[in-house]
């Protein structure tokens, strides 16, 4: 029983790391830009896709397959940001948010008419080996997921607190035209942004794609879930995205077990539903709308 | 001047649309006029969510599921009658939206969408796996049909597409006779005020939340009565009807057509109901263009066709209307 409990913990943990990977992604963007990202869930299908056809065309590993998809979906991301979004900053947030559903619309059905709805599997060659410590068992190919996850926040967290460029993306969070007075570059910082976001995702779409499947419909859930994330952690704060994306991996895993599985899509919005009875003023304290 | 021209306006409009069937006398085409009578229901009330109390919410085809499962459901289940359960379906709908209103509507922004959103998903996956009830994903086939009878002397059956046309279209107008109603009156006054600045209504003394969950009710509860008129057309549904891209469909054509008028949604969702029908050669691929026309769409006209026309006609007097919209 007790092992049972620590394995499902051990499990809502990783997948709490994987949605943590396309929450901190979507909160960035939203920060910077001010624009809710409907379509970030399928930038992490987009890159799941093409991890597994770098692998299957090139042959090469998967670890190197996944940062050659890193690469294409960093160049794709800022692509993105300048067609798409940059025209519609600082429009009504409407806006904002049907373009990034024309943009998630466009690539799911896109990916669904050239690569079918039947779902694959990417092969990591990780998969069969499991690790086992105090009675738990876990995949190589979970830790890495988990160890990945840690990686990046960490690399992340650094790049934003200590460089010149992440203190420009703290300056254009907090005030847009503030930043931009004192020679701040806003439209690179946008740019930035997007590829941070991108890479993101796409580690997570991959790690995904090798763990569970690859879909063209397995971006839609995870982008809402981590926009539940976003709004439990806290507006523009890594440390609140971290928690909160392990809270709700854990809710998921738990819950899935212990409770009903066929609801476990709902947990997340039962979570918010408390919290909001709880907190009754609102769970962002400042709250930026 | 202004005023014959829009009392003739309206005049032609109103016997073009009681010709429409007749002038259109195939299935096929009535069908579609079918549905452009529930989506301009759908457009209306939700319009009045967001383009008048300015609440942006993602959760409309959720109360256009409960309407029409609450109905199909009582119709099947205790053999009523639709005018019966056709009312029940917007109850319920409403009711369920001044409870999550009640949590949510302090929310503002991105996060009130974000949140409904949400709420839309719970509400499919509710319906796709409360099997004892719902049927889950099977759906639910066999609703019956609305009762033919007699009003005022008149013998009303709802056997063929153009009677149920005509039921359709008398739906469309009273909602929108009642949204009229509402946004020329003191509350419409006030939902405006909390659109526009909603710190400002509550210093001068206006109740922002008790409205804005007036309107999101009523809006709900309209979606749930349009969801009846689904479900007793089509006499079949399923899930995959609510979900939350029907959601934004719906909110795509309240953007279309202008949010802030009334005669916006409803053009709004008639031509969004016809043009997608030209896509359907295109098999396979009518969602992909439909992703990429609504960037476009978004990117070079913000302000809907509505907004976007008035702009360009008389770009001084618009001024106004334009800050109304960016919200």
């Amino acid at each position: 029983m007790v092992t049972i409990f620590f394995q499902q913990t051990l499990n809502g943990v990783i997948l709490g790391s994987l949605y943590m990977l396309v929450a901190l992604g979507l909160s960035l963007i939203f920060g910077i830009l001010e624009v809710v990202n409907f379509a970030h869930g399928e930038f992490y299908m987009v890159a799941a896709f093409l991890t597994l056809f770098i692998m299957m065309k090139l042959g090469v590993p998967f670890l190197v397959a996944m940062l050659a998809a890193m690469l294409v979906m960093a160049v794709f991301g800022i692509i993105v940001e300048r067609v798409v979004f940059r025209p519609i900053v600082g429009k009504p947030m409407i806006n904002g948010m049907l373009v990034s559903f024309g943009l998630s619309t466009f690539l799911m059905n896109l990916a669904l008419l050239l690569f079918k709805a039947d779902p694959r599997k990417i092969d990591s060659g990780f998969a069969h080996t499991t690790i086992a410590f105090l009675g738990l068992r876990v995949t190589l190919e979970r830790l890495l997921a988990l160890i990945l996850g840690v990686f990046l926040v960490a690399l992340l967290y650094r790049f934003i607190q200590n460089t010149k460029t992440g203190r420009a993306m703290r300056a254009v969070a907090q005030d847009r035209i503030a930043a931009q007075l004192t020679g701040v570059n806003v439209f690179r910082i946008y740019a930035i942004t997007f590829a941070i976001g991108s890479v993101l995702a796409s580690a997570a779409g991959a790690m995904v794609g090798a763990i569970f499947l690859v879909a063209p419909d397995m971006g839609w859930t995870v982008v809402l879930k981590s926009f539940i994330v976003v709004i439990l952690g806290g507006f523009g704060s890594i440390k609140g995205v971290v928690f909160a994306s392990l809270i709700i991996g854990l809710v998921e895993s738990l819950g899935g077990g212990y409770i009903s599985y066929a609801y476990k899509d709902a947990y997340p919005f039962l979570l918010l539903v408390l919290a909001f009875l709880l907190r009754p003023e609102g769970l962002m304290g400042g709250s930026k709308s | 001047m202004r005023r014959a021209v829009k009392w003739a306006g309206g005049t032609v409009l109103v016997i073009l649309f009681l010709y429409l069937p007749r002038l259109f006398a195939l299935d096929y085409y009535v069908h579609i006029f079918i549905m452009a009578a529930i989506n301009a229901i759908l457009a209306l009330s939700l319009g009045l969510i967001i383009g008048f109390a300015g609440q942006v919410s993602l959760c409309h085809a959720a109360f256009y599921g409960v309407g029409a499962y609450t109905s199909a459901l009582m119709g099947l289940h205790f053999g009523l009658s639709f005018w019966v359960t056709l009312w029940f379906g917007g109850l319920l709908a409403g009711l369920l939206a001044l409870a999550l209103g009640q949590l949510v509507l302090r929310l503002k922004g991105h996060f009130l969408a974000i949140t409904t959103a949400f709420f839309g998903v719970l509400v499919t996956v509710v319906l796709n796996n409360w099997v004892d009830l719902t049927k889950g994903p099977m759906g639910l086939p066999g609703i019956p049909r609305p009762m033919s009878g007699s009003f005022i002397g008149l013998n009303l059956t709802f056997e063929s597409r153009s009677q149920y046309y005509y039921l359709a279209l008398l739906f469309v107008v009273i909602v929108s006779y009642v949204v009229y109603r509402i946004v020329n009156s003191r509350i419409g006054k006030a939902l405006i005020a909390i659109r526009e600045n909603e710190e400002l209504a509550q210093s001068i003394g206006i109740d922002t939340m008790r409205y804005k969950l007036f309107a999101f009710a009523l809006g709900s509860a309209f979606a749930g009565i349009a969801g009846a008129l689904y479900a007793h057309y089509i006499l079949f549904i399923s899930p995959v009807t609510f979900t939350i891209g029907e959601s934004i469909n719906i909110l795509v054509m309240v953007i279309f057509g202008g949010m802030t008028t009334l005669t916006g949604p409803i053009l709004g969702a008639v031509i969004l109901t016809i043009l997608p029908e030209f896509l359907r050669m295109a098999g396979a691929l009518r969602l992909v263009i439909y992703g990429l026309a609504l960037m476009v769409f978004i990117i070079w006209m913000p302000l809907g066709i509505v907004g976007t026309s008035k702009e360009f006609l008389f770009q001084r007097t618009t001024r106004s209307r334009t800050a109304a919209a960016s919200m």
